[in-house]
């Protein structure tokens, strides 16, 4: 009964460890952006495109011994930009990896994927073969996974997220677009606080709660009273850009400045690129 | 529901990505008409709740808990385009800053997530609202299944996009370079998991909420967008 009520309650912990977790890694991932490193010390924006690249490159390969390659770079990158290498390996493995090894592991048996085989066994009376093709597929599958991720994580901490947004406008995507971006960026400090104090206040007004419905009433509540408040804000921000001058013309400033180290590693990165493709076209 | 890099091909993903650019234009048109320059705070604050209700747990039978998308509530509270572009924005942050979906399936997963889930739920409540009054259970109960029938949509869709990628790309021997389940596999698994477990937990948050704000605030569903 105890156990149960606990249970029920998890949803108030879990909540809260879901705001917490979000400030933690945002204030985690600014740290790393204004530490002294490689990729810290290059151009946001030929930092991006160079990254996109290697992801693109990642996606596309059909080796993956080259993507491999890929991933043994993205770990020196790491490394030569002062982020931890084993929290980098538990952020980028523990999670999407590893849930994609769960998914891949049936693939390598015969029953799904016919094949050449590679191993046989047998547990409990029950045989099972690994086929060439199920190893080969799964091995590509959970390599270009690993470093997709990793590549990800690695702009994302090496870069401000002001810089990051800015980067967007590079891209081609339009200035409103990214306007609203890094405003609903700001948002997500206070909303994931406001969240965070509602079920503080929920924990301590209520303690354990031990009927479903009622947490399931405390939760909606919050999230309706949650878009009560985003509604008057809205109404409010609105206001007060008005008053500043907002005509509907958002200005972005770009303080962005190129250096020859910049260009170099551009170049370097495509040339990885391209070789990488030609030794996959080859191979 | 979030499609990490890698599970689809450079292909699939580039023309999802081609799909989403007449909608996210449609949708930034019918929301420039609508807000005209109120837009950029309402939609950056939308975008933000849309993110932040998935932060609230909602205790489910069997003494767990789950969080909902939170998608079709939020086409039902701030309109189909405008939820499209506020999801889209909120899809954008979780796949660049915090690794939480593809850079590259970013097309995919705005079509399924910033499209066809608000879109289908949206349009399921209006037809069982449709003619109610903005404090009756109806709109309470079309709530909820606007958001099972948008979330199992949304759903199918990933399950398709998972499944034509080993009948497209595979090698010479049969090896599938991307996800590795055909639409006999992908389909199902993606559907059922949705229809059993997460399409509840999305009726119980949009159905309870809408109820909320009717008693809190009828006057939002009366008339405008809702």
């Amino acid at each position: 009964m105890i156990n149960a009520s606990h249970k029920r309650s998890d949803f108030i912990e879990r909540s809260m460890l879901s705001a917490l977790a979000f400030l933690k890694e945002a204030t985690m991932s600014e740290e790393y952006a204004n530490r002294k490193g490689f990729l810290q010390s290059l151009d946001p924006r030929f930092k991006t495109i160079s990254l996109l690249a290697f992801l693109l490159t990642a996606v596309s390969l059909k080796s993956a011994v080259l993507i491999g390659i890929l991933y043994g770079l993205c770990l020196i990158l790491a490394l030569l930009s002062s982020v931890p290498v084993r929290r980098f390996l538990v952020r980028t493995l523990l999670f999407i990896p590893l849930f994609s090894i769960c998914i891949v592991l049936p693939t390598l048996f015969s029953l799904v994927t016919p094949g050449e085989p590679v191993w046989s066994f047998q547990v409990l009376g029950v045989s099972g073969i690994l086929t060439r093709p199920g190893v080969d597929g799964a091995v590509l599958f959970v390599v270009r996974i690993a470093t997709s991720v990793s590549l990800v994580v690695l702009l994302s901490l090496t870069t401000r997220y002001s810089e990051l947004l800015k980067v967007l406008r590079v891209l081609g995507i339009p200035q409103i677009f990214v306007l609203t971006v890094s405003m609903c960026y700001r948002y997500l400090y206070l909303f994931a606080t406001m969240v965070e104090n509602i079920f503080t206040a929920v924990k301590s007004r209520v303690g354990v709660v031990s009927r479903q419905r009622q947490g399931q009433s405390i939760v909606t509540w919050n999230i309706a009273n949650t878009w009560n408040r985003t509604t008057q804000m809205s109404e409010e921000v609105y206001m007060a850009m008005l008053s500043r001058g907002y005509t509907g013309e958002p200005r972005l400033l770009s303080e962005f400045n190129a250096m020859p180290k910049d260009w170099v590693w551009l170049l370097c990165a495509l040339i990885i690129c391209a070789g990488l493709f030609y030794s996959g076209h080859i191979l | 529901m979030h499609i990490p890099d890698g599970y689809l091909s450079p292909a699939t993903c580039g023309v999802f990505g081609a799909v989403m650019i007449p909608i996210w234009a449609t949708a930034s048109k019918a929301v420039q008409k609508t807000l005209s320059v109120r837009q950029v705070p309402y939609l950056a604050i939308g975008a933000a709740f849309s993110f932040v209700i998935m932060m609230f747990n909602v205790p489910i039978p069997g003494g767990s808990s789950g969080h909902a998308v939170g998608g079709v509530l939020v086409a039902i509270l701030l309109g189909p385009w405008a939820a499209c572009i506020a999801i889209t924005v909120a899809l954008v942050i979780q796949a660049l800053l915090f690794g939480d979906g593809g850079i590259t399936a970013i097309g995919a997963n705005c079509f399924n997530m910033a499209f066809v889930l608000p879109f289908v739920g949206y349009y399921v409540y209006k037809l069982i609202s449709s003619g109610s009054p903005s404090g009756s259970s109806r709109r309470v109960i079309a709530a909820g299944a606007g958001a099972y029938f948008g979330i199992c949509a949304a759903a199918l869709c990933a399950g398709i996009e998972f499944g034509i990628q080993p009948l497209l790309y595979h090698t010479a021997n049969g090896q599938a370079l991307y996800s590795p389940y055909g639409l006999k596999v992908a389909i199902p698994a993606m559907v059922a998991v949705h229809l059993l477990v997460f399409g509840w937990v999305e009726v119980i948050v949009t159905a309870l909420v809408v109820k909320y704000l009717q008693k809190q605030n009828s006057v939002f569903f009366e008339g405008g967008r809702s």
